[in-house]
């Protein structure tokens, strides 16, 4: 692969655009990943379902242990362990990445989907100089040589907003601060443009001012190339801010999937009501106490019967405890996996949401 | 004499390690430039270097208090021998310089070592202890260099392929034979190794036996023969010890995020071990050997008396048993500067290797 | 000889790390040597193998039977042995000494032509042996037993003098380079013994001088040799780090002064080699049966060792058996309660197990179970005259003790029950094996009359200056020493151990404290006797006397083991407790 001239890259972007109301990019069909353990099979993954185009952003929400980073894990082949069993489909640009051979999946990894973390400290390596690992990554995939690289890197550095880059290249990752260093992770992941970017909780280590900065810059470098955007999150502010569609998940299943308007006006899933609740509000009066969803996640090792949600939900009927509800469409776009009568979950939503908006 | 019973640095953290209670706090956020970096290095080690003289002192001074508290055998009855008068000891005493108070004999002592580099002469032998120590230093020197090598050959790859292929059979056996090597007594291991490999009593008759010791510069085929087996004995447990703790390490870092930050930058797998985890997991393994190192260097009773090796470790347990105090003291101040010294060596060398490190 | 040929090269492929490079193969470079076989031995050689080293190298200050070992066949004193005999045998002296004036003046003529070793190179005189004598008075010469034996001498200075420089000896006369006149203040039985002493091995002043005129002497590391072998020595007379390293080796070369027509000793050898450092008894035996080493020096061989050699038809021939001169004993500390009571000393000699005790050191092979304290290895000299094996005051069938027999012997000390009923006796014992075994068997024995045992475990020169030789903080029962004669003459085993008059504040070796004025008397009346067949009737008599007190309870009279390689006549010397006489081995 040739290195395209810094000024191509609005052209790439369109040429990509122009691609992208044919189909989705990247697409996830009922992914499902199981390691096998000394305590027994965790199903970390259950048949998810996701997709996401070129130049949008897909949010991934949920709570630890939902299966949300594990499915990203799992798009970039990082879940290939000798106890895990994936079946299921990732298709990405009409490449099989489930059954891509591990040499081809390194190729896409990193070039074609990259991917960043949530403590920039501890995901960048502490004995490496930043420019170093930035200039690894670029050498892996193109045959440039390491001055060339190195300009690169100083160019992605200044582009995620890195002052006096020249010098902050030979800096180790612990002689800069948080935001510095995630910066320093999305230079990385975008000096090579890759098609789709993962980000697994990317503001979540850190501080608030800093937070909105870095989804700042990634939405600023989405729009300019082009690329579509993972969003992984337990935070639905994040969601707010950033999302085109989003995906909720729990106990490794997609059970709600809508547009980001909709599913903030009216969610249907009372998982995702619960998650509403549980974000304080800036803008309305703080309630007495934080309403969060009653409960633990459930194991994955033994889930429940039925609805994987019923133990904690409040609406819970009996079929919930005997039939896995399907995810099935409830408006255009609006997808729900709930045993709830369509009407009366709607009208739920609604009128929690004015409730707490 | 060191040989590791400590099987918990398996399970260590990466940057901690034992003896390194003067560093700085490993995470200092220091924006420092070179210049300001190498003064204060320099200032570091100046102050070491302090510390370690003040150490020596404080090691001298409690050899010489130890020796006197204890009952250590009469170092003046001793050399006079079974038909000596108790005027004939007083006088022996006297000569020794014995009769002096102990703070005196301690000034006397540390004088003619600063003053004149002198060791004083040893009780039994009155022979120079000076010249004893550094002669015996080559050969102490010539098992450890060996051991080092061939546990650092051994320990480490076998750790590293156990941390990869961890969990497998060859993982299991590996770990599992190294606990026996941990385990197996110096002593006994020697005994088995002379009987079946040495030249002079073994089965198959390969290597030197035991007292085959040679100079190097005399005969380095037989000064190599002869320190094979010793070597192999010596590094056994320090070999399974590195193996292991270079296998916890390895597994550890291999479960960092920045490993899955290299994977996700679409590394080939051996680059992220060997350039990535190993580069991470082997810091700790540096210092750790430079400390064993400057143990060793201060001599190796158990493997030198089985072998019968003339090194420093011998001479140490000689001087012991036969009360010969300026010997103890000698080998004392010796084992304590290598210990010491590569306490030093390895704080300064840890801060080359972790940047996160600064003085 | 031991089938080494020069072909045998042996090649180690390089050893390589596998796919694993990027550690270990520069490290393991280093690996890839070439070994070659073992080298040429054209040399007519003798290997002694010993664990320790010698005490001194100087003949005024070796006392200890590994140092004589080395230094017989380098040194020669006055008199010295017959091989394989404790007869006396004239080295440097041309015959026996003439006695005269009762027993108060010794002649001693010289051998003529024999020249000392280089740098020295010139003939031995009589004023050579004269100054050797009395360098060991003066405190840069520390000698252990001048005061004993030659303290007889007329005109011994009283306080020794810092160096012998100007330390004359009147009792020693030289009228001429040939002859040497011994005066002696008073009779003695054991001069001509003394006489064997190494401090009798002639010392060129001239050249020793500036050695002995230091704070303390090392002519040691600059020792000349008048005998058959020299320590191997650089041009200016040097050992050290030529034929002497500490602790690793001594090698001894041919005296090219040596002419074999001034001595008896055959010393076919070209050279003999002490190749120290070998702590562990069992490599030691095996490296000389496979002829790697060619006998045992200050080391026995492990009883076990023992069992499978002696097993073996052609290896049991090469295993020998001497007395060591010495009997091992267990001194009660009659200083004090309850020892100071015959009885219940007698008590303790019916009652000990010298069988277990025996055990603890090899059994059997260690030797025979002592009943008194001359031991068997004088014969003639004494052990016959105190009635050799049939004398046995305290027996036990088995010499397992007898419970009984000390229950009677503690009622008639006054317990009525036969068990003691006092407070705790105190021991000082080794902390090592076999010392430590034995001291527990002691316990164990004790114990079956009721005495309990507060142990105290040292190391064994601690256990020896730091308590049992300082009668001030003597314990009970010092369970672990023994003694062993200085020559074939029972005075030398039997006076510092229990002369009554002996005892002193520091480095006492009358353990016991035995203070028996029966006994003082007979002592002095002995120890002037000089003809040797009343004179060893005497002591004979004596070793009964201390043997009756109980005041020790003897239990061993060792035997040493010495091995010999195939490839060597074996030669011992008997005089020295078994030592091998390299001066009368050859190479076969």
């Amino acid at each position: 692969m040739t290195p395209e001239p810094p000024d191509s890259d609005n052209a790439a972007a369109k040429s990509r655009e122009t691609s992208k109301s044919s189909s989705a990019l990247l697409e996830i069909r009922d992914l499902r990943v199981h390691f096998r353990t000394r305590d027994g099979v965790v199903h970390a993954v259950e048949g998810a379902q996701l997709s996401v185009e070129r130049g949008q952003t897909l949010g991934v929400v949920g709570e630890s242990g939902s299966g949300k980073s594990v499915t990203a894990m799992t798009v970039i082949g990082l879940t290939r362990f000798p106890n895990a069993t994936i079946s299921g489909e990732i298709e990405f640009d009409g490449i099989d990445l489930i059954n891509l051979p591990d040499n081809q999946m390194r190729r896409v990894r990193g070039r074609r989907i990259a991917m960043i973390f949530q403590d920039p400290l501890s995901s960048l390596h502490p004995l490496y100089k930043v420019g170093w690992q930035i200039v690894e990554a670029i050498q892996t995939h193109e045959e440039v040589s390491t001055s060339e690289a190195r300009a690169r890197t100083i160019e992605a550095l200044r582009e995620v907003g890195i002052p006096s880059p020249e010098k902050r290249i030979d800096s180790y990752p612990h002689e800069l601060s948080g935001g510095m260093r995630q910066r320093v992770m999305i230079a990385m992941a975008l000096v090579l443009k890759p098609d789709v970017l993962i980000a697994d909780e990317p503001t979540t280590a850190l501080d608030v001012t800093v937070q909105a900065q870095i989804l700042d810059l990634i939405r600023r470098l989405k729009d300019e190339y082009g690329t579509a955007v993972v969003m992984i999150t337990h935070d639905l502010g994040v969601i707010a801010e950033l999302a085109d569609e989003v995906a909720v998940m729990y106990a490794g299943r997609v059970m709600e999937k809508a547009p980001r308007e909709v599913l903030f006006t009216s969610p249907e899933l009372p998982y995702t009501w619960g998650l509403m609740r549980s974000i304080p509000r800036l803008d309305a009066p703080r309630p007495d106490r934080l309403d969060s969803i009653s409960g633990l996640p459930p194991s994955l090792i033994n889930l429940p019967p039925g609805c994987p949600f019923h133990p904690r939900c409040p609406y819970v009927m009996d079929v919930c405890l005997k039939k896995e509800p399907e995810l099935k469409q409830s408006e255009p776009g609006h997808l729900v996996s709930c045993h709830l009568d369509v009407k009366e979950r709607q009208q739920i939503g609604r009128d929690l949401q004015t409730l707490y908006r | 004499m060191s040989q590791p019973i400590n099987n918990e640095a398996t399970n260590t953290p990466r940057p901690s390690r034992p003896g390194g209670g003067l560093r700085s706090s490993v995470a200092g956020y220091a924006r420092t430039t070179k210049g300001v970096l190498f003064s204060s290095m320099f200032r570091y080690i100046v102050r070491r270097l302090i510390w370690g003289v003040l150490m020596l002192l404080v090691v001298s001074a409690l050899t010489f208090v130890i020796f006197y508290l204890l009952p250590a055998g009469d170092p003046a009855a001793i050399r006079a021998g079974r038909y000596a008068t108790p005027a004939r000891i007083e006088q022996i005493r006297h000569q020794l310089g014995l009769d002096r108070p102990v703070y005196y004999q301690y000034w006397v002592y540390m004088k003619a070592l600063v003053v004149h580099f002198d060791f004083g002469t040893s009780f039994k032998t009155n022979l120079p202890v000076r010249g004893e120590i550094f002669r015996r230093l080559p050969v102490t020197f010539s098992v450890a260099i060996g051991a080092v090598i061939i546990w650092v050959a051994i320990g480490i790859p076998v750790g590293i392929i156990s941390a990869i292929k961890s969990r497998s059979w060859l993982d299991r056996v590996t770990m599992g034979g190294s606990l026996v090597a941990i385990s197996a007594p110096v002593y006994w291991l020697g005994l088995i190794a002379l009987f079946l490999f040495s030249k002079d009593v073994g089965v198959i008759k390969v290597f030197g036996g035991s007292g085959s010791y040679v100079p190097f510069f005399q005969d380095p085929a037989a000064w190599f023969s002869s320190l094979i087996l010793p070597w192999f004995v010596l590094a056994a447990a320090f070999t399974a010890f590195y193996a292991r703790m270079v296998r916890g390490n390895l597994i550890e870092t291999m479960n960092e995020d920045f490993i899955r930050t290299a994977r996700a930058k679409g590394l080939s797998e051996r680059r992220v071990v060997f350039r990535h985890g190993l580069r991470a997991a082997l810091t700790p393994v540096v210092t750790m050997a430079g400390l064993d190192i400057g143990t060793l260097l201060g001599g190796a009773v158990l493997t030198e008396t089985v072998f019968n090796i003339p090194g420093i470790g011998r001479l140490a347990y000689d001087s012991i048993i036969g009360s010969d105090l300026p010997m103890i003291q000698g080998t004392v101040l010796l084992g304590a500067f290598f210990i010491i010294s590569a306490n030093l060596i390895v704080d300064v060398l840890y801060a080359f290797l972790d940047p996160r490190v600064r003085y | 000889m031991n089938g080494c040929s020069n072909q045998s090269r042996r090649r180690f492929g390089r050893l390589r790390a596998g796919s694993l490079g990027v550690v270990t193969v520069l490290l393991l470079g280093a690996l890839a040597f070439t070994v070659t076989g073992c080298g040429t031995k054209a040399k007519n050689t003798i290997t002694v193998l010993s664990a320790g080293d010698v005490d001194y190298l100087d003949p005024g200050l070796a006392f200890y039977q590994f140092s004589y070992e080395v230094i017989y066949p380098v040194d020669r004193p006055l008199i010295s042995y017959k091989a394989g005999s404790t007869d006396y045998q004239p080295d440097m002296a041309a015959s026996l000494p003439t006695v005269s004036d009762g027993g108060k003046t010794y002649t001693v003529h010289l051998r003529t032509g024999v020249k000392f070793a280089p740098p020295v190179n010139r003939e031995v005189t009589s004023a050579d042996v004269k100054y050797a004598i009395e360098r060991g008075f003066a405190q840069s010469v520390p000698n252990s037993y001048s005061g004993v034996y030659f303290g007889t001498l007329v005109g011994v200075p009283k306080t020794s003098p810092a160096t012998p420089k100007g330390l004359d000896i009147p009792g020693i006369e030289t009228p001429d380079k040939s002859t040497i006149v011994f005066k002696l203040t008073k009779p003695s039985g054991v001069f001509v013994g003394a006489l064997s002493l190494p401090l009798t091995a002639p010392v060129p002043e001239e050249y020793a001088s500036k050695f002995d005129n230091k704070k303390q002497s090392d002519y040691g590391f600059h020792q000349i040799a008048t005998g058959p072998y020299m320590i191997k020595a650089n041009k200016a007379g040097t050992i050290t780090g030529v034929g002497y390293v500490a602790k690793q080796k001594i090698t001894l070369v041919r005296n090219p002064n040596w002419s074999s027509k001034t001595d008896f000793r055959p010393a076919k050898a070209d050279e003999v080699i002490f190749s120290e450092g070998f702590q562990d008894s069992t490599v030691l035996a095996k490296k000389i049966l496979a002829g790697t080493g060619d006998v045992n020096g200050d080391t026995p061989i492990p009883a076990t060792e023992m069992q499978s050699i002696k097993a073996n038809a052609s290896q049991k021939k090469q295993l020998f058996f001497t007395p060591v001169s010495g009997t091992r004993f267990i001194p009660l500390n009659m200083s004090k309660p309850p020892f100071n009571n015959i009885d219940v000393r007698k008590a303790v000699a019916y009652v000990l197990d010298r069988d277990a005790m025996r055990k603890t050191r090899g059994g059997v092979l260690s030797g025979k179970i002592a009943t008194h304290f001359i031991d068997p290895g004088f014969g003639t000299h004494g052990f016959d005259q105190s009635g050799g094996f049939g004398f046995n005051p305290f027996p036990s069938p088995g010499f397992k003790g007898d419970v009984a027999k000390a229950k009677a012997e503690m009622k008639k000390a006054g317990f009525p029950s036969g068990m003691y009923t006092g407070p705790t006796l105190t021991m000082v014992a080794d902390n090592v094996p076999p010392g430590s075994d034995t001291a527990k068997v002691v316990i164990n024995s004790l114990g079956k009359i009721g005495f309990k045992v507060n142990l105290i475990a040292q190391a064994h020169a601690t256990m020896y200056t730091d308590f049992c030789n300082v009668p001030k903080v003597e314990p009970n029962i010092c369970p672990n020493v023994g003694w062993q004669a200085d020559f074939a003459e029972p005075q030398t085993l039997l006076d510092a151990t229990f002369d009554g008059t002996a005892i002193i504040p520091r480095n006492n070796s009358n353990w016991p404290q035995l203070n028996d004025p029966a006994i003082n008397a007979a002592m002095v009346k002995a120890e002037v006797i000089v003809d040797p067949l009343k004179r060893y009737q005497a002591w004979g008599q004596i070793d009964k006397m201390i043997t009756e007190t109980a005041a020790a309870v003897p239990w061993l009279w060792e035997d040493w083991p010495t091995l010999f390689s195939s490839r060597v006549d074996p030669a011992l010397q008997l005089w020295n407790g078994g030592s091998p006489d390299v001066a009368f081995m050859s190479v076969k």
